[in-house]
Protein backbone atom coordinates (compact mmCIF):
# COMPACT_ATOMS: atom_id res chain seq x y z
CA UNK A 1 0.00 0.00 0.00
CA UNK A 2 1.33 3.45 -0.90
CA UNK A 3 2.60 5.34 2.15
CA UNK A 4 0.66 8.52 1.41
CA UNK A 5 -2.53 6.59 0.66
CA UNK A 6 -4.52 7.96 3.65
CA UNK A 7 -3.71 11.53 2.62
CA UNK A 8 -4.55 10.87 -1.03
CA UNK A 9 -7.87 9.31 -0.05
CA UNK A 10 -8.68 12.15 2.32
CA UNK A 11 -7.91 14.68 -0.42
CA UNK A 12 -10.12 12.84 -2.89
CA UNK A 13 -13.01 12.70 -0.41
CA UNK A 14 -12.67 16.40 0.45
CA UNK A 15 -12.61 17.33 -3.25
CA UNK A 16 -15.79 15.35 -3.87
CA UNK A 17 -17.56 16.74 -0.82
CA UNK A 18 -16.90 20.25 -2.11
CA UNK A 19 -18.03 19.31 -5.58
CA UNK A 20 -21.22 17.95 -4.02
CA UNK A 21 -21.79 21.35 -2.42
CA UNK A 22 -21.04 20.32 1.17
CA UNK A 23 -19.96 23.35 3.21
CA UNK A 24 -20.66 22.31 6.81
CA UNK A 25 -19.09 19.20 8.37
CA UNK A 26 -19.45 17.80 11.89
CA UNK A 27 -16.99 15.11 12.94
CA UNK A 28 -15.99 12.70 15.65
CA UNK A 29 -12.76 10.78 15.05
CA UNK A 30 -11.81 7.19 14.63
CA UNK A 31 -8.13 6.48 14.04
CA UNK A 32 -8.97 5.38 10.49
CA UNK A 33 -10.59 8.70 9.53
CA UNK A 34 -7.97 10.92 11.13
CA UNK A 35 -6.48 12.12 7.84
CA UNK A 36 -9.95 12.83 6.50
CA UNK A 37 -10.88 14.93 9.53
CA UNK A 38 -7.55 16.76 9.36
CA UNK A 39 -8.20 17.54 5.70
CA UNK A 40 -11.70 18.84 6.54
CA UNK A 41 -10.31 20.96 9.37
CA UNK A 42 -7.65 22.49 7.12
CA UNK A 43 -9.99 23.34 4.25
CA UNK A 44 -11.51 26.84 4.44
CA UNK A 45 -14.37 25.61 2.23
CA UNK A 46 -15.95 23.90 5.24
CA UNK A 47 -17.30 25.06 8.55
CA UNK A 48 -15.96 22.26 10.75
CA UNK A 49 -17.72 21.41 14.01
CA UNK A 50 -15.93 18.82 16.17
CA UNK A 51 -18.42 16.90 18.31
CA UNK A 52 -18.45 15.31 21.75
CA UNK A 53 -21.10 12.76 20.78
CA UNK A 54 -22.46 12.04 17.34
CA UNK A 55 -26.16 12.48 18.19
CA UNK A 56 -25.73 16.18 18.90
CA UNK A 57 -24.12 16.44 15.47
CA UNK A 58 -27.42 15.44 13.90
CA UNK A 59 -29.00 18.40 15.71
CA UNK A 60 -26.24 20.82 14.76
CA UNK A 61 -26.35 19.72 11.12
CA UNK A 62 -30.16 19.98 11.12
CA UNK A 63 -29.97 23.57 12.36
CA UNK A 64 -27.32 24.41 9.78
CA UNK A 65 -29.42 22.82 7.01
CA UNK A 66 -32.41 24.96 7.97
CA UNK A 67 -30.15 27.98 7.50
CA UNK A 68 -29.10 26.87 4.01
CA UNK A 69 -25.96 24.84 4.65
CA UNK A 70 -25.24 21.50 3.02
CA UNK A 71 -24.09 19.23 5.76
CA UNK A 72 -22.10 16.06 6.24
CA UNK A 73 -21.34 14.09 9.38
CA UNK A 74 -18.11 12.07 9.56
CA UNK A 75 -18.01 9.37 12.24
CA UNK A 76 -17.43 5.72 13.03
CA UNK A 77 -20.31 3.23 12.89
CA UNK A 78 -20.49 3.27 16.71
CA UNK A 79 -21.33 6.94 16.30
CA UNK A 80 -24.01 6.08 13.79
CA UNK A 81 -25.57 3.82 16.43
CA UNK A 82 -25.33 6.70 18.91
CA UNK A 83 -27.26 8.85 16.46
CA UNK A 84 -30.20 6.59 15.70
CA UNK A 85 -32.79 8.47 17.75
CA UNK A 86 -31.81 11.86 16.38
CA UNK A 87 -31.75 10.49 12.83
CA UNK A 88 -35.26 9.13 13.38
CA UNK A 89 -36.94 11.94 15.31
CA UNK A 90 -35.11 14.91 13.80
CA UNK A 91 -33.68 14.07 10.35
CA UNK A 92 -36.39 11.72 9.13
CA UNK A 93 -39.29 13.18 11.11
CA UNK A 94 -38.65 16.68 9.72
CA UNK A 95 -37.43 15.49 6.31
CA UNK A 96 -33.95 16.93 6.65
CA UNK A 97 -31.21 15.61 4.38
CA UNK A 98 -27.92 14.51 5.92
CA UNK A 99 -24.91 12.94 4.28
CA UNK A 100 -23.43 10.42 6.71
CA UNK A 101 -19.84 9.34 6.08
CA UNK A 102 -19.42 6.34 8.34
CA UNK A 103 -16.18 4.50 8.88
CA UNK A 104 -17.11 0.82 8.62
CA UNK A 105 -15.37 -0.67 11.65
CA UNK A 106 -15.75 -4.43 11.83
CA UNK A 107 -15.97 -4.77 8.06
CA UNK A 108 -14.41 -7.80 6.39
CA UNK A 109 -10.75 -8.03 7.40
CA UNK A 110 -11.04 -5.52 10.25
CA UNK A 111 -10.20 -6.71 13.76
CA UNK A 112 -11.71 -5.59 17.04
CA UNK A 113 -15.18 -4.37 16.13
CA UNK A 114 -16.84 -7.32 14.47
CA UNK A 115 -19.97 -7.01 16.63
CA UNK A 116 -20.36 -3.43 15.48
CA UNK A 117 -19.73 -4.50 11.90
CA UNK A 118 -22.37 -7.19 12.22
CA UNK A 119 -25.18 -4.83 13.21
CA UNK A 120 -24.31 -1.80 11.06
CA UNK A 121 -26.01 -2.70 7.80
CA UNK A 122 -29.09 -4.32 9.41
CA UNK A 123 -29.63 -1.16 11.49
CA UNK A 124 -29.31 1.06 8.41
CA UNK A 125 -31.76 -1.22 6.61
CA UNK A 126 -34.14 -1.26 9.58
CA UNK A 127 -34.18 2.53 9.65
CA UNK A 128 -34.76 2.73 5.92
CA UNK A 129 -31.54 4.68 5.36
CA UNK A 130 -30.11 4.06 1.90
CA UNK A 131 -26.40 3.29 2.05
CA UNK A 132 -23.48 2.64 -0.23
CA UNK A 133 -20.24 0.86 0.59
CA UNK A 134 -17.20 2.67 -0.76
CA UNK A 135 -14.19 0.40 -1.33
CA UNK A 136 -12.25 1.95 -4.22
CA UNK A 137 -10.80 5.42 -4.56
CA UNK A 138 -11.98 5.65 -8.18
CA UNK A 139 -15.58 5.45 -6.94
CA UNK A 140 -15.34 8.25 -4.36
CA UNK A 141 -16.50 11.07 -6.60
CA UNK A 142 -19.47 9.38 -8.17
CA UNK A 143 -20.61 7.90 -4.87
CA UNK A 144 -20.35 11.04 -2.73
CA UNK A 145 -21.87 13.38 -5.32
CA UNK A 146 -24.61 10.84 -6.00
CA UNK A 147 -25.32 10.29 -2.32
CA UNK A 148 -25.66 14.02 -1.72
CA UNK A 149 -28.10 14.36 -4.64
CA UNK A 150 -30.07 11.48 -3.16
CA UNK A 151 -30.06 13.03 0.32
CA UNK A 152 -31.23 16.42 -0.96
CA UNK A 153 -33.80 15.06 -3.31
CA UNK A 154 -35.27 12.52 -0.87
CA UNK A 155 -34.80 14.91 2.08
CA UNK A 156 -33.51 11.99 4.13
CA UNK A 157 -30.20 10.88 5.58
CA UNK A 158 -28.05 8.86 3.18
CA UNK A 159 -25.05 6.88 4.40
CA UNK A 160 -21.75 6.10 2.71
CA UNK A 161 -19.76 3.41 4.49
CA UNK A 162 -16.05 4.14 4.23
CA UNK A 163 -13.93 0.99 4.27
CA UNK A 164 -10.24 0.68 5.13
CA UNK A 165 -9.38 0.15 1.48
CA UNK A 166 -10.98 3.37 0.26
CA UNK A 167 -9.43 5.29 3.14
CA UNK A 168 -6.04 3.85 2.26
CA UNK A 169 -5.43 2.73 5.83
CA UNK A 170 -3.94 -0.61 6.88
CA UNK B 1 -44.01 31.47 38.65
CA UNK B 2 -44.24 29.27 35.60
CA UNK B 3 -42.21 29.25 32.39
CA UNK B 4 -44.97 31.22 30.66
CA UNK B 5 -44.49 34.17 33.03
CA UNK B 6 -40.84 34.37 32.04
CA UNK B 7 -41.41 33.90 28.32
CA UNK B 8 -43.98 36.68 28.42
CA UNK B 9 -41.38 38.96 30.03
CA UNK B 10 -38.97 38.73 27.07
CA UNK B 11 -41.38 38.35 24.13
CA UNK B 12 -41.28 42.03 23.22
CA UNK B 13 -37.47 42.05 23.34
CA UNK B 14 -37.05 39.03 21.08
CA UNK B 15 -37.43 41.01 17.85
CA UNK B 16 -36.83 38.85 14.79
CA UNK B 17 -34.72 36.33 16.71
CA UNK B 18 -35.13 32.72 15.68
CA UNK B 19 -36.54 30.66 18.52
CA UNK B 20 -36.13 26.91 18.90
CA UNK B 21 -38.48 25.27 21.41
CA UNK B 22 -38.87 21.88 23.02
CA UNK B 23 -41.72 20.18 24.87
CA UNK B 24 -44.57 22.24 26.23
CA UNK B 25 -42.72 25.53 25.85
CA UNK B 26 -43.61 25.74 22.15
CA UNK B 27 -47.28 26.45 22.79
CA UNK B 28 -46.37 29.14 25.30
CA UNK B 29 -43.75 30.79 23.09
CA UNK B 30 -46.06 30.86 20.06
CA UNK B 31 -48.71 32.47 22.27
CA UNK B 32 -46.38 35.29 23.35
CA UNK B 33 -44.34 35.66 20.13
CA UNK B 34 -46.25 34.15 17.20
CA UNK B 35 -44.54 33.84 13.83
CA UNK B 36 -42.64 31.70 11.39
CA UNK B 37 -39.29 32.35 13.08
CA UNK B 38 -40.27 29.74 15.67
CA UNK B 39 -39.38 26.07 15.42
CA UNK B 40 -40.64 23.23 17.58
CA UNK B 41 -38.21 20.32 17.85
CA UNK B 42 -38.99 16.69 18.54
CA UNK B 43 -35.86 14.91 19.81
CA UNK B 44 -35.45 15.24 23.59
CA UNK B 45 -32.18 17.04 24.20
CA UNK B 46 -31.45 18.40 20.74
CA UNK B 47 -33.07 21.82 21.08
CA UNK B 48 -29.75 23.41 22.09
CA UNK B 49 -27.81 21.63 19.33
CA UNK B 50 -30.31 22.58 16.62
CA UNK B 51 -30.27 26.19 17.86
CA UNK B 52 -26.46 26.11 17.87
CA UNK B 53 -26.37 24.83 14.29
CA UNK B 54 -28.58 27.76 13.27
CA UNK B 55 -26.47 30.22 15.25
CA UNK B 56 -23.20 29.00 13.74
CA UNK B 57 -24.66 29.06 10.22
CA UNK B 58 -26.23 32.52 10.69
CA UNK B 59 -23.72 34.45 12.81
CA UNK B 60 -25.47 37.79 12.34
CA UNK B 61 -28.86 36.49 13.46
CA UNK B 62 -29.99 36.12 17.07
CA UNK B 63 -31.02 32.60 18.01
CA UNK B 64 -32.84 31.62 21.20
CA UNK B 65 -32.88 28.05 22.52
CA UNK B 66 -35.80 27.43 24.87
CA UNK B 67 -34.56 24.42 26.81
CA UNK B 68 -35.91 22.37 29.71
CA UNK B 69 -34.05 20.52 32.43
CA UNK B 70 -34.84 17.03 31.10
CA UNK B 71 -33.59 17.95 27.63
CA UNK B 72 -30.63 19.88 29.02
CA UNK B 73 -29.46 16.92 31.11
CA UNK B 74 -29.89 14.53 28.21
CA UNK B 75 -27.55 16.58 26.02
CA UNK B 76 -24.80 17.59 28.45
CA UNK B 77 -22.19 16.52 25.91
CA UNK B 78 -23.64 19.12 23.56
CA UNK B 79 -22.57 21.95 25.89
CA UNK B 80 -18.79 21.78 25.30
CA UNK B 81 -19.46 21.44 21.57
CA UNK B 82 -21.48 24.67 21.67
CA UNK B 83 -18.92 26.39 23.90
CA UNK B 84 -16.14 25.43 21.49
CA UNK B 85 -18.02 27.12 18.63
CA UNK B 86 -18.85 29.99 21.00
CA UNK B 87 -21.70 31.52 19.01
CA UNK B 88 -22.21 34.95 20.54
CA UNK B 89 -25.58 35.21 18.85
CA UNK B 90 -27.00 32.23 20.78
CA UNK B 91 -29.03 32.88 23.93
CA UNK B 92 -29.66 29.60 25.72
CA UNK B 93 -32.67 29.78 28.06
CA UNK B 94 -33.16 27.00 30.57
CA UNK B 95 -36.48 26.56 32.38
CA UNK B 96 -35.80 24.15 35.19
CA UNK B 97 -39.00 22.73 36.70
CA UNK B 98 -37.20 19.61 37.99
CA UNK B 99 -39.57 17.25 36.16
CA UNK B 100 -40.04 15.61 32.78
CA UNK B 101 -43.14 17.70 32.28
CA UNK B 102 -44.12 16.63 28.77
CA UNK B 103 -43.94 12.96 29.70
CA UNK B 104 -45.94 12.93 32.90
CA UNK B 105 -44.05 14.79 35.61
CA UNK B 106 -41.45 12.32 36.85
CA UNK B 107 -38.53 14.00 38.64
CA UNK B 108 -35.33 14.79 36.74
CA UNK B 109 -31.90 14.91 38.41
CA UNK B 110 -31.82 18.71 38.18
CA UNK B 111 -32.46 19.14 41.92
CA UNK B 112 -28.88 17.96 42.37
CA UNK B 113 -27.27 19.12 39.14
CA UNK B 114 -26.53 22.84 38.92
CA UNK B 115 -27.14 23.76 35.27
CA UNK B 116 -25.22 27.03 35.51
CA UNK B 117 -22.17 25.26 36.94
CA UNK B 118 -22.46 22.65 34.19
CA UNK B 119 -22.60 25.30 31.45
CA UNK B 120 -19.70 27.24 32.93
CA UNK B 121 -17.70 24.06 33.32
CA UNK B 122 -18.40 23.25 29.68
CA UNK B 123 -16.94 26.59 28.67
CA UNK B 124 -19.94 28.88 28.25
CA UNK B 125 -18.75 32.46 28.42
CA UNK B 126 -21.69 33.48 30.61
CA UNK B 127 -24.12 31.41 32.66
CA UNK B 128 -26.35 32.67 35.43
CA UNK B 129 -29.36 31.85 37.58
CA UNK B 130 -32.12 34.43 37.80
CA UNK B 131 -35.06 34.48 40.18
CA UNK B 132 -37.69 36.87 38.85
CA UNK B 133 -39.13 37.77 35.44
CA UNK B 134 -37.51 41.21 35.80
CA UNK B 135 -34.06 39.68 36.37
CA UNK B 136 -34.72 37.28 33.53
CA UNK B 137 -35.58 40.09 31.14
CA UNK B 138 -32.55 42.14 32.21
CA UNK B 139 -30.23 39.15 31.66
CA UNK B 140 -31.82 38.46 28.27
CA UNK B 141 -31.38 42.05 27.11
CA UNK B 142 -27.79 42.06 28.34
CA UNK B 143 -26.98 38.80 26.55
CA UNK B 144 -28.51 40.23 23.39
CA UNK B 145 -26.53 43.45 23.59
CA UNK B 146 -23.16 42.03 24.55
CA UNK B 147 -23.51 39.34 21.88
CA UNK B 148 -21.69 36.63 23.84
CA UNK B 149 -22.76 33.04 24.43
CA UNK B 150 -25.00 33.01 27.50
CA UNK B 151 -27.07 30.50 29.44
CA UNK B 152 -29.87 32.06 31.50
CA UNK B 153 -31.38 29.54 33.89
CA UNK B 154 -34.41 29.88 36.13
CA UNK B 155 -36.27 27.54 38.47
CA UNK B 156 -39.97 27.45 37.58
CA UNK B 157 -43.14 25.72 38.75
CA UNK B 158 -44.34 23.01 36.36
CA UNK B 159 -47.46 23.66 34.32
CA UNK B 160 -48.82 26.22 31.92
CA UNK B 161 -51.91 28.45 31.67
CA UNK B 162 -55.00 26.53 30.59
CA UNK B 163 -56.27 29.09 28.09
CA UNK B 164 -53.31 29.07 25.68
CA UNK B 165 -54.25 28.79 22.01
CA UNK B 166 -53.54 25.30 20.65
CA UNK B 167 -50.53 25.00 18.37
CA UNK B 168 -52.14 24.10 15.04
CA UNK B 169 -48.99 23.42 13.09
CA UNK B 170 -47.82 20.27 11.40
CA UNK B 171 -44.10 19.93 12.06
CA UNK B 172 -43.13 19.57 8.40
CA UNK B 173 -45.18 22.69 7.73
CA UNK B 174 -43.33 24.34 10.61
CA UNK B 175 -40.01 23.46 8.98
CA UNK B 176 -40.97 24.82 5.57
CA UNK B 177 -42.46 28.00 6.97
CA UNK B 178 -39.36 28.51 9.10
CA UNK B 179 -37.08 28.09 6.07
CA UNK B 180 -39.21 30.35 3.88
CA UNK B 181 -39.20 32.94 6.66
CA UNK B 182 -35.40 32.74 6.73
CA UNK B 183 -35.27 33.16 2.95
CA UNK B 184 -37.47 36.25 3.19
CA UNK B 185 -35.56 37.82 6.06
CA UNK B 186 -32.04 36.80 5.00
CA UNK B 187 -32.89 37.73 1.38
CA UNK B 188 -31.28 34.69 -0.23
CA UNK B 189 -32.42 31.24 -1.37
CA UNK B 190 -32.14 28.59 1.33
CA UNK B 191 -34.39 25.67 0.44
CA UNK B 192 -32.78 23.65 -2.33
CA UNK B 193 -35.51 22.02 -4.39
CA UNK B 194 -33.20 19.10 -5.19
CA UNK B 195 -33.93 18.57 -8.85
CA UNK B 196 -32.55 22.02 -9.65
CA UNK B 197 -29.31 21.29 -7.87
CA UNK B 198 -26.23 22.32 -9.82
CA UNK B 199 -24.15 19.33 -8.72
Amino acid sequence: METDAPKASAAAIVTSLKKAGIDFVATLPDEKILELIRAVEKDPGFKHVPLCREEEGIGICAGAYLAGKRTALIMQNAGFLNSCNALTTTSMQFQIPALLLIYYAGDIGDRGFTTLGTVTEPVLQGMGIRYYILRRREEIDETLCGAQILAEDSKRPVAVLLTRSVLGVG
Amino acid sequence: MQRYDYLKAIAADAGDALAVCTGWSAREWWAVRPGDGNLKTRTLGLVSSIAAGLAVALPRRKVIAIDGDGAFLMNLCGLPTIALQNPGNLIHLLFDNEVYEASGGTATASRMADAVALARGAGYKHALWVKTPEEFRAAFVQAWQQNELTLIAVKVEPGQPKNLPPLKLDEIENKYRFMRYLEATEKRPILNPGFDSKI
